[in-house]
């Protein structure tokens, strides 16, 4: 039987031993391989481009409703109607345009810190500390409350759910540190994703061109890159120093940005399979809550514990301008659909939205 | 087989299995193909550039109309 500690498996050679020594050697390898690529920084490619001009932003609509912390928001594809949900186990949808509430429904749990809306507007999703995703079609003829769905449980807080394709599944995003698909009608679990060390606190879907997969952020610091079909991680990025609390895909799919706690963002290229970029200064000392591009990927909106957003240029590294404002944590933000507008909700009870009316922007790249 | 040594197999197959998994989860993302930094970044770039003009959070609106969030003075039809 198993002696000296060492046990055979399938084949000869494969123990526990050989394994370590062969994953550390990878590891250096994967460094290696890595640092070769590394020929230049992106800020110094970006030198070439004129410096962003940015005027005239103010928030245009505050959305006042909640009554405790807002933690989570999603725009409707409609571009015009905003879910929110807060600390107070409300979710509310909004008409961005109107600001009126057009639905207000009350959960059975408080913080409930995701929400989403179906690609057909027609359902919205949310859960939290209850562990749960719970689906609500939306219906001007009754309570929306009466014809609820509990779709899937996890065994911690579910912190970020979003619909994969159509609304017949949804992807969610845990404290029990996995993520998993479900089937919307069933509620049948579809696939598991195994791998993060710690509470997963971010997702985001891969642009529809780029395929099946997605991004997911966690405490453990690590950002995944999963294959929605068959559960593996396929690839996996490092360096952030703290939790990482938001993730998004760069609209060209080639790359994912970050926001973490230790008051970094950071914007990591999934070709060249490294880091590539960090934006952070040494005033900001706050974590990030949120992260999101604007449509062609050159600003970076990020939202900070200091209750401020943070407009960065991508590719200069730099910072455009701040945005104030709220009167606590912004705990989340999001452009919408179309891009023509930038909503944030805050601790402070308020979400709001913003848009640019004109600007100076003269962005010549000379190659 | 007394109890104990099962015990002990069962934590040295996990342990194996889990070790497995890491060493398997490194190989693949070894064979990953790369491309250089500056490749990937001139890329970005070039979507960027292509999009820059869409981008109404970047550019603004260019005029009153193209503003979903104007005040209407009239219903609109949807």
């Amino acid at each position: 039987m198993a002696s000296d500690g060492e046990f055979k498996a399938h084949s000869p050679g494969e123990t526990i031993e050989a394994l370590t020594k062969e994953a550390e050697a990878l590891k250096a390898k994967l460094e290696e391989e890595r640092q070769k690529l590394n020929d230049v920084a992106l800020s110094t490619v970006a030198e070439r481009l004129e410096v962003i001009n940015y005027l005239n932003i103010k928030p245009r609509r505050v959305l006042k409703g909640h009554q405790a912390k807002v933690l989570c928001s999603d725009w409707s594809p409609d571009k015009r109607h905003i879910v929110s949900s807060s600390q107070d186990g409300k979710m509310i949808i909004w008409d961005a345009f109107t600001t009126n509430k057009e639905h207000a429904v009350t959960m059975p749990t408080t913080w409930v810190m995701a929400c989403a809306y179906a690609p057909s507007g027609n359902l919205v999703a949310c859960g939290g500390l209850d562990n749960k995703v719970t689906v609500y079609p939306l219906s001007l003829e009754e309570d929306v409350s009466t014809k609820k769905k509990t779709v899937g449980t996890h065994t911690s807080y579910m912190s970020c759910c979003t619909f994969p394709n159509s609304d017949q599944q949804i992807l969610t995003g845990s404290g029990d540190s996995t993520c998993a698909l479900w089937d919307v009608e069933s509620g049948q679990l579809l696939q598991n994703f195994h791998g993060h060390a710690g509470d997963v606190m971010a997702l985001d879907l891969a642009p529809s061109e780029t395929g099946n997969t997605f991004v997911s952020g966690s405490c453990d610091r690590m950002v995944l890159i999963w294959d929605m079909r068959t559960g593996q991680c396929v690839q996996s990025f490092e360096g952030h120093q703290s939790d990482i609390n938001s993730v998004k895909f760069h609209p060209s799919g080639d790359a994912v940005a970050t926001g973490s706690d230790d008051s970094t963002c950071r914007l990591f290229d999934l070709r060249a399979d490294k880091e590539v970029a960090i934006y952070s200064k040494e005033s900001i000392i706050f974590g990030v809550n949120s992260v999101d591009f604007s449509v062609s990927g050159r600003l970076l909106f990020a939202g900070y514990n200091d209750y401020t957003v943070n407009v960065w240029d991508s590719l200069k590294c730099i910072r455009v301008t701040l945005l104030y404002g709220h009167e606590n944590r912004v705990s989340c933000l999001q452009v919408s659909p179309d891009g023509t507008a930038l909503s944030t909700g805050s601790w402070d009870y308020t979400l709001r939205v913003i848009y640019l009316m004109n600007s100076l922007v003269f962005c010549f790249v000379i190659f | 087989i007394g109890l104990s040594d099962t015990a002990v197999m069962d934590m040295m197959i996990s342990n194996l299995q889990q070790q497995r998994q890491v060493t398997e989860q490194l190989r693949r993302e070894a064979a990953i193909k790369r491309i250089s930094v500056s490749q990937a970044v001139l890329d970005i770039m070039k979507y960027i550039t292509e999009h820059e003009q869409e981008d109404c959070l970047l550019v603004g609106f260019s005029s009153q109309k193209a503003n979903p969030f104007r005040e209407k003075s009239s219903c609109t039809l949807l």
